[in-house]
């Protein structure tokens, strides 16, 4: 059963289908995917290379890997090959050069001084000391600190080295000194462990647990004043308390920084009566809490607010008048006719807010950034921290995007909840023109 | 509500103390772009338009001008909004009204999109743009933003179709329009004020965006006036909080002016908000 | 156009709202579709204009099969019942709109217009919004909009539904002139019985999707086939006694009047249960069949009382009866039925 309107209807579509698809689902799969890689700025986000450092033999050594076979990868070995040959040809004559091949050709020595010692003995050796030195340095093969692009380079390397690796030893190192990133879930069994992971947990749940019920509970409160006040105070008001919400977040929190900081208002009021200057935003974890909590309280109080005023309006006037002929007080009016009203909007904010709370750091990072300390480090922020704004320079991508991860995840379920709560079926009403 | 039973006074003395410090700031972001008071006093002593200097000097070597910055961060905010009224202004229609396969899916998916942090996005984003060149500048940026705004988008504007009486349609359709026509003379135009609305809503909500230009375009010819605010502000070392509210005032005039201008239509839209 | 429905089937997901309907519509008719509430009478309209698909039957214009055509295809005029006006544009450009979307020349768009003003008589209110006409005028532009591509067939879904009293009447007396100039075929949605007689040739009885009389008015109000239809028609209404058969008599339950039955009706067997329907007109103090009872209610209506009374077994019946006759409330009366009149019912409410 073709119909016009179901070519109509995914054609109009057809804009929002594929920004989404393409700048939307595209980007949130991709970061699902890197969360369970390594990436970060050391690895890059290309391929990488194989390269065998001090730290990645430190690496080895903690994890157990054979000491003996250590110390010969992190100490150079003197080969006398082709390369170091001719390098030597052409710096100090062939004739030394073809004795050294002649008589110790493919030989390895494990260390310089064994090396000058044959040296020593042959025919054409160099003169002086230091061209004895410089003539052995020609021979000098490590592949500490150095790139192969590819694997089989990186085996070769180690086998001019003269090392004899088990094919299992040979694999390990090629995996620690790789470069690029690779899949792994360590990401997931770090957060498991990390301390820290507790810690911006319990951050999140105070941030969102605080900052909701002042949402709430002050959205109430001027929805509920306002509307016992004439027009043009209510809309006084309302714009007062709704311009944090539109005011760009970057001016909002600066308000905040001159109203705490020790420049600012509190420290210059109190001055006044010769207390001394401090930052009332970042002195005392307690402090910042509170500057946060107020600050993103006063953004989404604006919401309720609406919200609430609207569904205030919504009762029918005679119900308040009636309960007014009855003798009831304001408080009593607001107790049991209004408030009754309002449960929905208020289970519809509490659920939405929960979940844009939860992933929202926007105002943290401009006022506290986390501080002091990691006091005030929420998750989400915590997340974009690690992936994109690390001060040490090196931007753990793969952990960022698994904390991330984890925010979307409580995100889905959370909205798959609201759907049946929320009443689904009643926003997907079939179409009444049926063609 | 207009009974007389319960006077207002308390309740405006009351309001009027808790909105005391929004006021206080308020009150400062302006008065002290224009004066200047002595260290360790809050009341201004004298005049000055010292303060908005950034208009008209030449900036410093290493400063940028506030002028191209002011033009980009416009650029970001027409771009997104225009495309976001576009592409909403069909998706929310077919989503309201047209029968089409998968529809309840999508609705659903729509309504998933939302529980999607930023932070998700503009990871991945992040190094896609790194990895074509496109790094510091605003494509990203405003690629990015329509996409996160989309949502919100097409849901309000379903929202706006929703209330447009089938009738009408019906109407049209038995008077031989096409369901494209239909929707083109006879649907667009009880939509519009609700298109009016998001369009001043996602311009204002990209004009006032931060995280994502901080992350994908954050110097460079791709700034914009919250970064570069922003970065005023980390710079200094003693912070000179006349300059930035200079600096902000100017970054916020438009908004409060596009604010007061369609305040009643706007409420329509951020009661069902897209922040916290 | 003639119109017909051949057994047409809705279902909306698992709900099957009409099954298996006939219907046939002679060419110039005017038929009432007529119903209580929910019993499927716009799903039927949207059903012959398009808006609705037919999961079942066929519907033909005159010999044409039009069921698969879209509403665009099927030239069908139609007034919805908030008459669906389009709020941005003015009236003159609400009635051109039709035209404008076959691309009629500006002078042929200009003449029709204005014609059909003439007929509906808005002629001037032709620069006004829809905001700025009152129901009656809104109605008559939803009207002219509907006909003035000259359609095959004009539907209305409760024109009159949202006019006040005065109006009710005025227009429909209008609309029926219109009708009756154009020759048109239309069908007439509504609940209101007196709509429904008043203006069309025929009337349809729908209750719970199924048709359950097609007559014209009159024989539809003297001869009803079943209870429900003889419920609906008339104001006020019909009331019911019921009542056993014995000896091809009907004895009212709980008394000791018998009614005799005519004709057809004594065919029923004895020992089962019947309905009589008497209507008020049939009740009163000069017909011959008595009855007593107590007078428990008076609604003055002018011209004419109403009474209810109560008879001793606890049925009530009406009667109506011109006012100058002096009753009190709770007074003992003794008024006689006309017996010719009386509409017998058997158990399941069909007509004996
Ligand atoms: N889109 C729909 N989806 C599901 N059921 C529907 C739909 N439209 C109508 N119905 C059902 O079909 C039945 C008939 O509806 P219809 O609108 O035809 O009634 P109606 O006779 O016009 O009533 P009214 O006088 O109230 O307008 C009703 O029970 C209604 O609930
Ligand atoms: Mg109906």
């Amino acid at each position: 059963m073709k119909k016009p309107s179901h070519l109509l209807g995914l054609g109009f579509m057809l804009p929002a289908l594929i920004v989404v698809v393409l700048f939307f689902l595209l980007p949130v799969f991709m970061t699902a995917g890197i969360a369970f890689t390594n990436m970060s700025t050391d690895t890059g986000i290309t391929g990488g290379a194989y390269e065998l450092t001090p730290n990645t033999i430190h690496n080895l050594r903690t994890q157990g890997v054979d000491n003996n076979l250590l110390a010969q990868l992190e100490t150079d070995v003197y080969r006398i090959d082709e390369p170091g040959l001719a390098a030597l040809a052409t710096d100090m004559g062939d004739k030394l050069a073809k004795e050294l091949g002649d008589t110790h050709g493919g030989v390895t020595f494990q260390s310089r001084r064994e090396l000058e010692r044959a040296i020593k003995k042959l025919k054409n050796k160099p003169r002086s000391t230091r061209k004895l030195k410089k003539a052995a340095a020609f021979f000098k093969r490590s592949i500490l600190n150095q790139r192969f692009e590819t694997e089989s380079e990186f085996v070769s390397a180690t086998r001019n080295l003269g090392l004899d690796l088990a094919p299992e030893h040979q694999e390990v190192l090629s995996k620690a000194s790789y470069t690029g990133w690779t899949w792994t879930t360590e990401n997931f069994s770090l957060m498991t462990k990390l301390p820290s992971t507790l810690r911006i947990a319990g951050n999140t749940v105070i941030y969102v647990f605080f900052t909701l019920t002042f949402n709430v509970s002050f959205g109430l409160f001027l929805a509920i004043t306002t509307f016992y006040l004439p027009g043009k105070a209510a809309a006084t008001f309302r714009t007062i308390w709704f311009l944090p919400r539109i005011l760009p977040p970057v001016i909002y929190v600066l308000m905040w920084k001159w109203l705490t900081w020790d420049t600012g208002f509190i420290s210059t009021f109190f001055g006044q009566f010769g207390v001394p200057a401090k930052n009332w935003m970042l002195d005392t974890n307690f402090h910042a809490w509170v500057v946060i909590i107020l600050i993103n309280g006063f953004v989404g109080a604006s919401m309720g607010m609406i919200l609430f005023s609207s569904a205030i309006r919504a009762i029918p006037a005679p119900m308040l008048y009636a309960s007014e002929v009855d003798g009831a007080t304001r408080w009593q009016q607001v107790r049991y006719i209004i408030l009754p009203q309002l449960r929905w909007p208020i289970l519809f904010i509490t659920s939405y807010q929960t979940l844009s709370l939860l992933t929202s750091f926007e105002y943290i990072f401009l006022a506290t950034d986390g501080g002091p300390g990691k006091a005030t480090e929420v998750w989400a922020l915590s997340a974009f921290h690690q992936a994109l704004a690390n001060y040490g320079g090196n931007l753990q991508y793969g952990y960022g995007a698994a904390l991330a991860l984890v925010l979307v995840i409580i995100g889905i379920i959370a909205s798959v909840g609201y759907l049946r709560v929320f009443n689904f079926k009643e926003l997907v009403a079939r179409p009444r023109i049926e063609q | 509500m207009k009974s007389r039973n319960f006077s207002s006074l308390p309740i405006i003395i009351l309001l009027a103390l808790v909105s005391l410090p929004l006021v206080t700031m308020y009150v400062f972001l302006f008065v002290d772009t224009i004066s200047d008071a002595p260290a360790g006093s809050l009341i201004p002593t004298s005049f000055t338009l010292e303060h908005w200097r950034f208009l008209w000097e030449e900036p410093k070597v290493g400063e940028t001008s506030i002028w191209p910055v002011t033009l980009n961060t416009f650029i970001f905010a027409a771009t997104t909004s225009s495309i976001v009224m576009t592409v909403s202004l069909m998706a929310g229609y077919a989503l309201s009204r047209l029968n089409m396969p998968f529809r309840r899916f999508m609705l659903a998916g729509l309504i998933t999109l939302h529980a999607f942090p930023t932070i998700t996005l503009i990871i991945a984003i992040f190094l896609i743009l790194q990895l074509l060149g496109l790094y510091n500048t605003l494509l990203g940026v405003i690629i990015v933003k329509t996409a996160l705004e989309l949502p919100f988008g097409i849901w309000i504007m379903k929202g706006f179709y929703d209330t447009v009486p089938w009738e009408i349609e019906m109407a049209g359709v038995q008077d031989g329009a096409s369901r494209f026509t239909v929707w083109w003379k006879l649907v667009l135009p009880q939509v519009q004020p609700g298109l009016v609305a998001l369009g001043v809503f996602s311009f204002l909500s990209a004009w006032s965006e931060f995280i994502l230009p901080q992350v994908l375009s954050p110097s460079g010819s791709g700034q914009v006036l919250s970064t570069y605010l922003n970065s005023l502000i980390l710079d200094d070392t003693r912070p000179d909080f006349n300059m930035f509210k200079s600096v902000g005032l100017f970054y916020a005039m438009p908004v409060i002016f596009i604010y007061l201008t369609f305040q009643k239509k706007l409420m329509n839209i951020y009661g069902g908000g897209s922040k916290g | 156009m003639r119109i017909l429905l051949d057994s047409f089937t809705k279902t909306f997901g698992d709900v099957t709202v009409i099954k298996d309907m006939n219907l046939d519509i002679k060419s110039g008719e005017m038929l009432a579709l007529l119903g209580p509430s929910g019993c499927g009478k716009s799903t039927t309209l949207f059903a012959i204009c398009g808006i609705h698909g037919m999961d079942g039957g066929r519907l033909l214009f005159g010999d044409k099969d039009v069921t698969s055509l879209p509403s665009q295809k099927r030239n069908v005029g139609v007034v919805f019942q908030n008459y669906a006006l389009y709020p941005h544009m003015n009236v003159w450009e609400n009635i051109a709109f039709p035209l404008k979307i076959q691309k009629r020349s500006k002078a042929v768009i200009e003449k029709e217009v204005q014609a059909m003003a003439e007929l509906v008589q808005i002629e001037e209110l032709l620069d006004r919004k829809p905001v700025q006409l009152s129901g009656g005028q809104q109605q008559r532009v939803a009207l002219a909009r509907a006909l003035v591509r000259k359609p095959d067939i004009l539907l209305l879904d409760e024109p009159l539904a949202n006019l006040d009293a005065k109006l009710r009447l005025e227009m429909r007396s209008e609309i029926r002139r219109i009708q009756q100039q154009t020759g048109i075929t239309a069908v007439l949605v509504t609940h209101d019985q007196v709509e429904a007689m008043s203006m069309c040739d025929r009337i349809a009885i729908m209750n719970g999707g199924k048709i359950v009389q097609l007559s014209a008015p009159e024989e539809m109000y003297r001869n009803p086939s079943s209870d429900f239809v003889a419920g609906f028609l008339g104001n006020p209404p019909i009331a019911f006694l019921e009542g056993v058969i014995k000896d091809s008599h009907c004895h009212l339950h709980g008394g000791e009047t018998r009614v005799a039955l005519n004709g057809h009706a004594q065919k029923v067997s004895d020992g089962q249960k019947i309905k009589l329907g008497i209507r008020p007109e049939f009740f009163r103090p000069e017909f011959d069949l008595k009855v007593k009872g107590k007078i428990s209610f008076i609604e003055a209506h002018g011209r004419e009382n109403l009474y209810d009374v109560v008879l001793d077994n606890g049925d009530i019946l009406r009667s109506i009866q011109n006012h100058d006759a002096q009753y009190q409330l709770g007074q003992e009366v003794t008024w006689g039925i006309c017996q010719d009149n009386i509409l017998a019912f058997d158990g399941e409410g069909e007509r004996l």
